[in-house]
This record gives C-alpha cells, sequence and structure tokens, in this order.
C-alpha cells in the first residue's frame, strides 16, 4: 500500500474558520486521523478534520499549490 | 490518608503498582521506536504515548501518599525483581509488530484495568482516571488501524505479528485479571472489578484482533507471584535504571 497525502485543517474555537495546518502521509484515513493528531498537538483544537488532497479541486487555477491532486508533500504549504 | 477503614490495603498497593509500573515500563518501549518507526508520524505517535504513559505512570505512583508511602521512593529505589509490570514488557520489543501487540493488548489491557478502578471506590484514582483514558483513546486507534495492516497485508507482517500477540496473551491476561486472594479482597471491598468480568472486557476490546488473527484466548501461565500480581521474571536492568532516573540523579549535588 502507498501512502497518501492527507490535509490538516483545525480550529481553536467554535466558530472560528477551518485553518489549514498541514498534513501528514499516510496509507489511510484511519491512520492519517491519528497521525494528524498526534503531529499537530501543539493546541488544545476544538476541531480537526483531514481530506485526502485527491479529493480537493481546484477552482481557479491550475498551477496551485493543491491543483497536482496528491502530489508531492508540502506542497500545499 | 482518606481511603474508607475496610480498605484492603496491601492488594490495594499492589494494583496501583501494577499499573504504574506497567505504564512507566510501556512509556520506554514506545520510546525506543521514537525513531525507526515505519514513518515519522509512527515515531512522533510513539514519542506522545511515551509522555502519556510516564504521565500517567506520575499521577499513578503519586497514590502511593493515600496510604503514607513515599512516592519517590517507590519510583527510584526497587530492584528490578520488585517490578509488578506486565511481563510482556520485560524485554525491548524486537521488530514493528512487536510494538503493535503490545499496543494492542498490553496497552489495550491497561485501559481495561483503569476503566474498572475508575468504576471502583478509591475516589483519588476515580478523579484521575478518565482523563487517562481519554488520552489512550489514540492509543487504540492507532493499535488497531496497524493491527489491521499487518494482519491484512503481507503473510511476513501478518504471520510477526500474529506470533507477537499470542507470545503476551497469557501473561498479560494473568497480570490483568488476577485470580488470587488479593484481587478478590479488592473485589470484595468494592475497588476493583471480579477477574472474570476483567477478562471478558479485555475479550471485548481485543477481540476483533484475535478474530483477525485467527487466535483464541490461550490459557494462563502456571507460575504466579503473588507479591507483585504477576508472573515470573522482571525488567530488563537496563529499562529499570531508566525508569529510575538512575544517570539523572547522578547529576545531582546534594
Amino acid at each position: 500500500m502507498k501512502d497518501r497525502v492527507f490535509d490538516v485543517f483545525a480550529r481553536k474555537e467554535r466558530g472560528e474558520p477551518l485553518s489549514h495546518i498541514g498534513y501528514v502521509d499516510a496509507v489511510d484515513a484511519e491512520l492519517a486521523k491519528v497521525y494528524a493528531w498526534r503531529t499537530y498537538d501543539e493546541q488544545n483544537w476544538f476541531e480537526m478534520c483531514i481530506v485526502p488532497r485527491t479529493e480537493i479541486l481546484p477552482v481557479n487555477r491550475d498551477d496551485g499549490p493543491f491543483a497536482s491532486g496528491g502530489g508531492g508533500p508540502g506542497q500545499a504549504e | 490518608m482518606s481511603l474508607p477503614q475496610d480498605t484492603p490495603v496491601r492488594a490495594l498497593r499492589r494494583r496501583v503498582l501494577a499499573l504504574a509500573d506497567t505504564k512507566r515500563l510501556l512509556g520506554i518501549r514506545y520510546s525506543d521506536w521514537l525513531l525507526g518507526a515505519p514513518s515519522i508520524e509512527d515515531g512522533i505517535a510513539c514519542s506522545g504515548m511515551a509522555q502519556d504513559e510516564w504521565g500517567h505512570a506520575r499521577l499513578l505512583y503519586a497514590l502511593f501518599k493515600e496510604w503514607d508511602e513515599d512516592p519517590v521512593a517507590v519510583e527510584q529505589d526497587r530492584e528490578p525483581g520488585r517490578y509488578a509490570n506486565a511481563p510482556a514488557l520485560d524485554d525491548p520489543l524486537d521488530d514493528w509488530p512487536d510494538v503493535v501487540a503490545v499496543m494492542y493488548a498490553v496497552d489495550g489491557a491497561l485501559s481495561v484495568a483503569l476503566e474498572a478502578m475508575g468504576e471502583g471506590r478509591f475516589e483519588v484514582a476515580t478523579s484521575r482516571i478518565p482523563k487517562m483514558l481519554g488520552e489512550e483513546r489514540y492509543h487504540r486507534d492507532l493499535a488497531s488501524a496497524w493491527l489491521r495492516r499487518l494482519s491484512g497485508g503481507a503473510e511476513e507482517g501478518a504471520s510477526r505479528l500474529r506470533r507477537a500477540v499470542e507470545r503476551v496473551l497469557p501473561t498479560t491476561l494473568a497480570w490483568l485479571a488476577p485470580e488470587d486472594g488479593a484481587h478478590e479482597a479488592l473485589v470484595a471491598a468494592g475497588f476493583d472489578a471480579p477477574s472474570v468480568d476483567l477478562e471478558a472486557r479485555w475479550v471485548e476490546r481485543i477481540g476483533e484482533g484475535l478474530d483477525r488473527l485467527e487466535l483464541g484466548m490461550p490459557p494462563r501461565p502456571g507460575e504466579w507471584d503473588p507479591e507483585r500480581g504477576r508472573g515470573p521474571g522482571e525488567p530488563d536492568s537496563e529499562a529499570v535504571e531508566r525508569a529510575r532516573g538512575d544517570r539523572n540523579r547522578m547529576l545531582f549535588v546534594e
């Protein structure tokens, strides 16, 4: 099984917008959730979500950081 | 001292020590895998789990004050033969399937034991246990994810994991659910769950993994040390030196 890139989004307080805080490499979503929580634990997050990078669809340009559809890690940084 | 008058202190002490020593040793074994885990993310997870276990161990050793015993002496002055940890942690974990087996079975047994104590009459402990169990949730998630991955992957990984889990089951069962007078005294006084209940909860918790690995619950090992509430053996001396913090204390100036 090959690792996929999962982007990590979180908010500190209820009502705050979700922010992109980083990414993890994982073979599946189950492991990605644990990795994300463990890797980005510097805040007491109200909410954290992950999204497979391949599921993020670029809208206005095809050379943006998410446009490659899950390519190299860190492209969204 | 705030314990009820009918507290079986000797049995309660044995149980708390078994939990605290297991958490301390588990933290050491996890910490050995900060580097060398299958991915950086797994190493970070091991680091977090090691810190969780050491934090919990510190809280559990502090409970010794409840019967007027110095926690520092308990943490720093015991020989390996007096450690009451789950025997599966006596030796370093050789490969990642060993780590997954311990994360799944031993870490899981710790949670079951804490849950049971948290439902009992040891009030100082019951106030601390929910936070510990909350932090342990991610240990369980990581263990389950890795168990599924290894058991459903290449035969080499699956058979190594099967052997590793098979190895830790008997001694961990005996450690989690003692069948002796001390444990019965704890149960009778309302401080812990009956042995049969602890075993059932553990089997329910790890049952999916046992099914995947086509393993049943093996019989308990024959030998038993009633003083420590575990089978024979002891942790390796290097781990105990780390657990006690021997090298750090050499730096202190009186």
